[in-house]
């Protein structure tokens, strides 16, 4: 016998036969942890759907409150994207207990739709969480131009302060999510490498 | 009562409750080493091994004898802890090497903390904590004692990548515990 598979050997039967503490779980005991996991998952969406209602009201009071069809219209768009970014928050998002059929899914796969699922979140951020407010924020700023012209003597001074400090937070928000999928495809690339025969 | 409704209700298998407890005595030893390949925090552990038991119990209403009980716990396992150390990586931004890395890493375990009974223990977890969660499966199915193709199964990587990988898990193992044994021997 080579010294190697000895060593095999070795290192197996020390492996198999440390101490384990026999943690035994009773499926009333399983079924009383899943129920509160559940619990807690519905806490969290209903944190998100609290937070969702507080703007929308906060936003619809601004809306009936003003009088400009400008300023309705921002405030309109403002809700329209609010409510669309928490459906997608909820319902793509949000995080969610491993799939009932996880043991149908080879390692190399569930890691892969895992982190695909990932990369399509972040890469597309332009279009779910900062597309969705910006026409309600440029309309907001243009009714504000507009509405301000007797007290101001330069509105774009005010303005242009304002539509730079979104610009950039925007751009900021999608450079680190575009570093994010791009760490994200090296590891889907690494994975696709892996499972490829060789 | 139609054909299929009769061979479905043929076909039903021992209930979801009384697989879990099967598989539980059959794998809960190797369910514990397996958490503690993937979190070395004790508090952390528990909370994984927990989510383990759930993610296995509600899993095994799809259970369909496709697979061996064997390799459907294992993948649930491995699935449900994988997620979990992924989640880690966000949150601490933690890098994990490939096994052909590990060989240029320092050994972290220094000799007074791996002076006791369990040195090489202590050595196998260090060396499995830094691998990717791919490498991990590969090397936790090699210590358990699967065979290639169990392991392939498990994972998804063919049977000769699997070989690959085992070569050069073998081939650390061998590296690391040989330079503790004359690093012993040299003290003596």
């Amino acid at each position: 016998m080579s010294d190697e598979s000895s060593q095999d050997r070795r290192m197996k039967q020390l492996w198999q036969s440390q101490p384990t503490e026999g943690v035994r779980m009773s499926v009333e005991q399983i079924q009383a942890a899943a129920g509160k996991f559940q619990r807690r998952i519905h806490w969290r969406n209903l944190r998100e759907y609290v937070t969702a209602v507080f703007l929308v009201v906060f936003f619809s009071y601004e809306f009936f409150r003003g009088g400009d069809l400008l300023v309705r219209t921002g405030f309109g768009l403002m809700i329209a994207g609010i409510f669309y970014l928490i459906w997608h928050l909820l319902s793509k998002g949000s995080w969610r207990p491993l799939p009932a059929d996880a043991g149908l899914s080879s390692c190399i796969d569930f890691q892969r739709r895992q982190l695909v699922q990932q990369r399509d979140l972040v890469s597309s951020v332009w279009r779910w969480y900062l597309g969705p407010l910006l026409p309600g924020m440029a309309v907001l700023l243009v009714a504000f131009w507009h509405a301000n012209p007797g007290h101001v003597k330069y509105p774009s001074l005010v303005v242009l302060p304002e539509a730079i400090f979104f610009a950039v937070i925007s751009v900021a928000v999608a450079k680190l999510n575009e570093s994010a999928a791009r760490r994200l495809q090296r590891q889907i690339d690494e994975l696709d490498e892996a499972s490829r025969d060789i | 009562m139609n054909v299929g409704q009769i061979e479905s209700m043929s076909q039903t298998g021992p209930s979801q409750d009384s697989q879990f407890e099967q598989a539980v005595v059959l794998h809960g030893a190797a369910l514990e080493r397996l958490a503690r390949a993937y979190e070395a925090d004790q508090e952390a552990r528990r909370d994984l091994l927990q989510e383990i038991h759930i993610a296995l119990w509600r899993s095994l209403k799809s259970f369909d004898n496709r697979c061996s009980l064997r390799t459907w716990v294992y993948r649930v396992a491995h699935n449900t802890a994988a997620s979990h150390v992924a989640q880690r990586m966000r949150l601490k931004r933690q890098v994990f090497v490939g096994i052909e890395e590990l060989l240029f890493l320092p050994d972290r375990v220094g000799s007074e903390e791996a002076a006791g009974q369990d040195d090489a223990l202590i050595r196998v977890y260090e060396l499995i904590h830094q691998l990717k969660p791919l490498d991990r499966q590969v090397m936790l199915a090699y210590l358990e004692g699967m065979d290639a193709a169990s392991t392939a199964e498990i994972t998804g990587l063919s049977a000769g990548n699997v070989a690959t990988k085992i070569h050069r898990i073998k081939h650390v193992l061998k590296s690391r515990f040989q330079a503790q044994r004359s690093e012993q021997g040299g003290a003596r």
